[in-house]
């Protein structure tokens, strides 16, 4: 590119405070006009630190040192106040809640326009301009607090747009959201960055949007920049991101798995589900079968129930549970209303056996929390009947219902309140009476299990090792019932996947496990079974497989199936009918080198 | 989530006032109320409050706060009998003054209670800041720091809500019938509360700061809050409203 980046770095480092640790250890980097950078990596990689160097925070906000030189628009950060700064350099951080500054849409738009003195009669026209790009005009007089978490975001990112930055950064600004509003943030971006020409930088865990949007990801990890470049190029590396761990594209996943197999040439992965069909198709293509038509060998139209076990030999095979034992959770026909909105569940019917392992998956607002809340008895049903491990939810108290169900939130923060990891794991198995000296034993062993410093205090713990602690002090109370609401949300790739392993463990053990999740990927790999809820009532129900091939219920609940399932269901149409029902990258992969070399 | 200073929307002439004169009306029928000292006037004054109330359509809102405050003036009505004990005797430790002083005491309350929350139910947050920089030469950062407390009072109140959900869920026993029991078991709350209070705090403030908070000022609000006829009369029924009060 010819023209001058309008953000480098000169091997910068920073350290917060008076830590030694580097936070940022020597990132050399240059952004240019145009781009849409996407930045990932795991956990405590320096990736928000990163967007604070860029943004002027640091050093205008955080104390710490800061070497090297940070330049925006030529200018070093050092030198001119984060007010010249934010003129460049637009910023919307992780908390939207706090980013926010006035209590009615309109206004939050006026603040910035307002303080940097835009002449009175061209602020209409900008903010208006602003709400427009983003596609929200008619929020402009709704109060904010009444919106939601999508809405709340594009707010933010209009406010920012208003004043005309040239430089958009965002942190993690899809942390709370959906996959259809997820993506339609991404889409907002991609927009303002192709027709307004702002420079895109944006910090991102979900691989699939960064992939499928970004003109260039960078990767962190331990405060460095490991990985620079293309998708393409940086998503070849995958056995080095699995290190590392950061998640890649399951399609990139697929076509890598087939170089290291060797069925094809190593090369630049395929990072959407139509390359990756079509290379698999090309693959088979000189095998000389001819494809059925795709209705006879559409998985959803054939008999459900067979399709997962029989018509593909790749399917996960669900675990053997014996004699089938009781339902541990049933709920006949509830209904419930949040008092003063129609939001809401009604005629939810659903049985879950010890055992288990149920994803349940919709849109933000489709009923899924407040599905949880009736389980473990914070709301009662209005209509129908609720019972968790034999007890009729209205009868008990919810803390004595606890001792049967336990719930892992989605913010570890609200459910932890001791000083110590120690205390914290062992206090709800004090609650329900198991005397103090027993409790700490076995919070003890828990708290070694998960590799956790029990005698420190949680708050001084990572985002990612709270919520360990707060899924420790679950595991250790050997509940019937485990609900974990968006147990994922804020973790990376190798922390999620520590959460899930242990929580499939307790499955095997005999646990019912139900997790809202808004993560496909995840619900695919973990989850046998499925339900899917849109406007407060259940659409689907059933083998994971079975449901995530089923376009008409995904549409309808504004869910993504998982590209594996995507993939497997275009490949059954297009290729062979023994590819549907594959749910993992294993199977396809198994499947193509089967067919491949007879 | 409603709380009782949410915006009430509507266009009446209250709503319409200048955020300023809404403010002086409250005044004035505060300053009333305390210097009022007859019954007429004190039920005159809480009628007044209603009847404006009632014509804004926030009466609804008013008779919430109503249902929290005539359980304290009963108590308030209660330990004035017991303190005054002059005057005649009525039944029991009643004497004739303490019903007097008493009821006079809860009528006070009542009056000064209700006209804040109700001029704060008619005026945008936003309009109240940038009219008090305006009009009443407030420096910005005060009535940014004010508008800003008050928007986090429903935030920090969900954020406790989610917490005692998620300590109940866990087997706390918040759903006891004990109040004092429940009090007891809050107090450790208030540590996680205040630390995600602080960091959020801190977070708006670097919101503001990268959007130019520190290059705003008198002149710089976009909507502009000047006192018109309306807003002349409704000071001068004011300033009528409290020399009533003087006078009875």
């Amino acid at each position: 590119m010819s023209s001058p980046a309008i953000i480098r770095l000169e091997d910068v480092s920073f350290s917060y405070g008076d830590r030694n640790a580097r936070a940022l250890d020597g990132i050399s980097l240059e952004v240019f006009p145009g781009e849409f950078v996407g930045v990932t990596g795991p956990s405590g990689a320096g990736k928000s630190t990163l967007a604070a160097v860029l943004s002027g925070a640091v050093p205008h906000h955080y104390r710490g040192r800061l070497y090297g030189a940070a330049l925006v628009d030529g200018h070093d950060t050092c030198e001119v106040s984060l007010t010249d700064i934010a003129r460049t350099v637009g910023s919307v951080t992780q908390d939207i809640d706090a980013q926010m500054v006035a209590s009615v849409v309109e206004d939050e738009l006026l603040f910035g326009l307002e303080n940097f003195g835009v002449d009175h009669d061209q602020v209409e026209g900008r903010l208006s301009g602003a709400l427009e790009t983003v596609g929200i005009a008619e929020l402009r007089d709704r109060e904010i607090a009444t919106l939601s978490g999508g809405q709340k975001q594009k707010v933010a990112v209009a406010a920012i747009l208003a004043l005309r930055p040239r430089v958009l950064v965002l942190d993690e600004p899809t942390a709370a959201l959906d996959p259809a509003s997820s993506k339609l943030i991404f889409q907002t971006l991609s927009q303002l960055n192709r027709d307004e020409g702002i420079t895109v930088v944006v910090i991102e865990q979900k691989v699939a949007l960064l992939s499928e949007f970004c003109s260039r990801v960078l990767v962190m990890d331990g405060g460095r920049l490991a990985l620079d470049g293309t998708p393409r190029e940086v998503f070849a590396h995958g056995s080095e991101l699995r290190r590392m761990g950061v998640d890649s594209p399951r399609v990139a996943r697929v076509s890598n798995s087939l170089a290291e197999h060797g069925v094809i040439e190593p090369g630049p992965p395929c990072l959407s589900v139509g390359e990756a069909e079509e290379l698999i198709r090309g693959l088979l293509a000189g095998r000389g079968e001819v494809p059925l038509p795709a209705a006879d060998t559409a998985p959803c139209g054939a008999a459900p129930g067979t399709t997962s076990s029989q018509a593909s030999p790749h399917a996960p095979v669900p675990r053997q549970a014996e004699p089938v034992p009781a339902p541990v959770v049933e709920l006949r026909d509830v209904g419930f209303a949040y008092p003063g909105s129609g939001d809401g569940v009604s005629h939810v019917s659903l049985t879950v056996r010890p055992g288990e392992l149920v994803g349940v998956v919709g849109q933000n607002g489709a009923g899924k929390t407040t599905l949880t809340k009736l389980l473990n008895g914070l709301l009662r049903p209005a209509s129908g009947e609720v019972r968790v491990a034999g007890i009729d939810t209205r009868e008990v108290p919810v803390s004595r219902i606890a001792a049967h169900v336990a719930t892992l939130f989605q913010n570890p923060d609200r459910q932890l309140c001791k000083d110590t990891v120690l205390d914290e794991v062992a206090f709800g198995l004090e609650l329900q009476g198991v005397d103090g000296d027993e409790a700490l034993r076995r919070a003890a062993a828990a708290a070694e299990r998960f590799g956790l410093p029990a005698g420190e205090s949680p708050f001084s713990l990572s985002r990612g090792q709270r919520q360990m602690v707060a899924l420790a002090s679950v595991v250790v109370m050997e509940p019937q019932v485990v609900l974990l609401d968006e147990p994922t949300s804020g973790l990376d790739y190798r922390e999620c996947m520590t959460v899930m392993e242990t929580v499939r463990e307790m499955a095997e053990r005999g646990c019912a496990v139900i997790m809202v999740c808004h993560d496909m990927e995840v619900v695919s790999d973990f989850a046998e079974r499925v339900v899917v809820m849109a406007g407060g009532r259940v659409l689907a129900d059933g083998p994971a497989a079975e449901v995530f091939s089923r376009p008409d219920v995904m549409a309808a609940a504004s869910v993504e199936a998982p590209q594996v399932a995507q993939l497997s269901r275009a490949l059954a149409r297009s290729t062979s009918a023994e590819f549907a029902g594959i749910s993992q990258v294993s199977g396809i992969v198994d499947l193509v080198e089967e067919m491949v070399r007879p | 989530m409603t709380s009782v200073i949410d915006y009430v929307p509507g266009n009446t002439l209250l709503h319409r006032l200048n955020p300023v004169t809404k403010l002086a009306v409250a005044a004035a029928l505060i300053v009333a109320t305390l210097l009022a000292d007859t019954y007429p006037l004190l039920v005159g004054l809480i009628v007044l409050t209603l009847a404006l109330g009632a014509y804004a359509g926030a009466l609804r809102r008013l008779a919430s706060l109503l249902k929290v405050l005539v359980p304290l003036a009963v108590i308030m009505l209660a330990l004035q009998t017991a303190v005054v004990r002059t005057g005649a005797p009525v039944a029991a430790w009643v004497t004739t003054d303490g019903l007097v002083t008493g009821s006079k005491a809860c009528l006070r309350l009542l009056g000064v209670a209700m006209p804040l929350i109700l001029m704060l139910s008619v005026t945008k947050m936003g309009d109240l800041a940038n009219a008090c920089v305006e009009v009443l030469h407030v420096p910005y950062r005060y009535a940014f720091t004010f508008t800003t407390a008050l928007r986090f009072v429903p935030v920090f109140s969900q954020e406790m809500t989610a917490i005692m959900e998620a300590q109940t869920a866990r087997g706390v026993e918040y759903d006891t019938r004990n109040p004092f029991r429940k009090l007891r078991l809050m107090l450790p709350l208030c540590v996680p509360l205040l630390v995600s209070s602080v960091g959020k705090t801190d977070a708006t403030a670097l919101a503001a700061e990268q959007r130019g908070f520190y290059l705003r000022t008198r002149e710089s609000c976009y909507k502009r809050y000047p006192l018109v006829a309306r807003d002349w009369c409704a000071l001068a029924a004011c300033a009528a409203l409290v020399a009533v009060g003087v006078a009875l």
